[in-house]
């Protein structure tokens, strides 16, 4: 217990004081990753905790920004109100997708949630007004009431650029989020969640409403990818319709694969590793192709691949279950040292 | 009134009777045992008492309420509990949660609730988390509350669905073999448990089990299923001496 608030307090400070450090091209890195980190924890919701698989993810991702673009950049409303009703509205938008997950379960749950790409995909594209067609369309930084994030902001001393900004928003919508999910994973529906991930007919009989779990798993998970979305999409400053993607929906399986399933840490991980590996091969290979011919992304691609399919393998339960591992065996060490040696 | 009252119930899959006309009633606060060979029907009654199948013929009340447009979900609420034969536990679970799946359906807390948690809602928490310790108390593993149940043998598992059930705080509680696979010793040791549940609060039991031992120093009433067909119902002395039973169980023709 101690020790938790101790990494946690450590984790926080600094997580605060990163952006001091960081040059404008690893700042920016960072927003993404607590973008994804949040999108990413919800997807952990559904698949790590309730045990269905989607990669319909990056659909709700889709519908967080535009919802965030039409709320304020066409209507110029404060971000106090985007922001949470991207979030909203993406959200129900996944109670009302849920229910195909009733009566399908893993592999064809997956197929089918590929399909709410191509659908949501064909949508984006029609529905012009919105989204701006294949052109795609712009959105606004947060601004709430008449202060925005454009122009930068210096306090007590201390001066923080747009991104700077965006960081810390992204920080604290993050830290929220982790609350949110760690109260509910403790929680009588947290435990249904889990009920229903490892055994759906015994969840059943001890009272367990599986149908209602999984659409409430459904919606957490949609609206913290809305979240995110907006976010990104506002970060990014413009995106066409083909961005919500299904390799979009993959880095994300693969962000809380990797990080490690069911753990409020892994989603974090994940998003640190899968955003952070290709922005730092780029840094190291400048504008060079690695090998002659490999550009940095696609050489983060295929190790993040090949450590996805390790990860698989050998640890399920991903760099979490890695470091739980570590101090396991820290602690068998310190403990056989202090037994009496001899005998 | 009856806790359970079963009226000519029958299971067929395709041309497989699996229960063919099965009639009892169980008293409030009797413990019935229904025994037989394998692939007599007593697990595919159990699942027809839980709403987990669907019956193809006959009915079944609950303290005078048809069960007929139940779903399995509902049953937990209304005070029916049940253990599985195959262990019906979440491994990756501590003992401690896998108590208070148990009793979700008294806590009824909504998605945002429970993740804003407020004080209300925590103090429900530690509530129900104190009666989920002391069903484990009863059960004699409140020391690995915190475990997860993976770790357990098999025979503390057992004990780890007993306590759920009783968590659930059950007028009727459905053992699904309850000894299966436990040593001499565990098994006098779970008659001993049974014995005091009884001792200890009001409800109906049905009890199904291969242990004829644990049978007949246990139940009140047996009913005997062979081939999903009913062919003894009374006393466990009565129903012991049956011959019928005895060919069904010895496999000699009556």
């Amino acid at each position: 217990m101690k020790t938790r608030v101790i990494v946690i307090a450590v984790a926080l400070a600094v997580a605060l004081v990163l952006p001091f450090l960081l040059d404008a091209y690893w700042l920016s890195t960072f927003v993404f990753v607590l973008i994804a980190a949040i999108g990413a924890l919800g997807l952990d919701v559904l698949t790590g905790r309730t045990g269905q698989i989607s990669l319909g993810h990056a659909f709700f991702l889709g519908v967080g920004a535009y919802v965030g673009g039409f709320i304020g950049a066409d209507h110029g409303f404060t971000a106090a109100l985007w922001i949470p009703a991207a979030g909203i509205i993406a959200g129900l938008l996944g109670v009302i997708v849920g229910p195909t997950a009733l009566r399908l379960r893993g592999l064809y749950l997956a197929i089918v949630t590929i399909g709410l790409i191509y659908i949501g995909q064909h949508i984006f594209v029609n529905v012009t007004a919105l989204t701006g067609g294949p052109g795609g369309r712009a959105f606004v930084d947060p601004a709430f009431g008449g202060f925005t994030f454009t122009g930068g902001l210096d306090v007590a001393g201390l001066s923080f650029d747009r991104n700077g900004l965006f960081y810390y928003l992204a920080l604290l919508l993050l830290v929220l989020a982790m609350v949110f999910v760690h109260n509910l994973a403790r929680s009588s529906v947290g435990r249904a969640m889990t009920a229903v991930r490892d055994g759906e007919l015994a969840a059943a009989v001890l009272g367990v409403n599986v149908a209602r779990t999984k659409v409430a798993a459904f919606g957490i998970s949609a609206g913290l990818a809305g979240v995110a979305g907006a976010l990104y999409g506002s970060f990014l400053t413009f995106a066409v319709p083909t961005d919500w993607n299904l390799a979009l929906s993959i880095e994300y399986v693969v962000m809380i694969v990797v990080g490690g399933m069911a753990t409020l840490w892994g989603p974090v991980l994940g998003a640190l590793f899968v955003i952070g590996l290709p922005a730092l091969l780029q840094q190291v290979s400048g504008s060079q192709p690695f090998f002659g011919a490999l550009q940095p992304a696609d050489a983060a691609a295929i190790v993040y691949g090949v450590i996805l399919i390790v990860f698989l393998l050998l640890e399920p339960r991903g760099v979490v279950g890695l470091v739980e591992r570590v101090i396991h065996l820290i602690k068998r060490n310190r403990q056989m040292s202090l037994e009496p040696s001899g005998g | 009134m009856n806790a359970l009252e079963v009226r000519s119930l029958t299971l067929r899959f395709g041309a497989v009777a699996a229960l063919s006309d099965v009639s009892f009633e169980v008293g409030p606060a009797e413990l019935f045992a229904v025994i037989g060979p394998n692939g007599a029907g007593k697990t595919s009654l159990f699942n027809l008492l839980t709403r987990v199948y669907e019956p193809t013929a006959g009915s079944v009340a609950y303290f005078g309420d048809d069960m007929a447009r139940w779903r399995p979900h509902h049953l937990a609420g209304r005070g029916i509990a049940r253990t599985f034969q195959n262990l019906g536990l979440f491994p990756y679970m501590s003992v401690l949660d896998n108590v208070l799946v148990g009793r979700g359906h008294l806590m009824r807390q909504g998605v945002v609730r429970a993740g804003l948690r407020p004080p209300g809602t925590r103090a429900a928490e530690h509530r129900h988390a104190a009666a989920a310790r002391d069903a484990l108390d009863f059960v004699g593993l409140s020391k690995v509350a915190a475990m997860p149940v993976a770790v357990l043998p098999y025979g503390l598992r057992k004990r780890v669905e007993l306590a759920r059930a009783l968590a659930m705080e059950p007028k009727l509680l459905l053992l699904d073999e309850p000894v299966a696979g436990m040593s001499r010793a565990e098994r006098s040791e779970v008659v001993d448990l049974i014995t005091a549940i009884r001792k200890d609060r009001e409800m109906a039991i049905i009890l199904v089990e291969h242990d004829m031992g644990v049978v007949m120093s246990l139940a009140e009433r047996v009913l005997v299923l062979d081939f999903g067909k009913p062919i003894a119902l009374g006393t466990p002395a009565v129903v012991q001496r049956d011959p019928q039973v005895i060919a069904a169980y010895l496999g000699e023709v009556a």
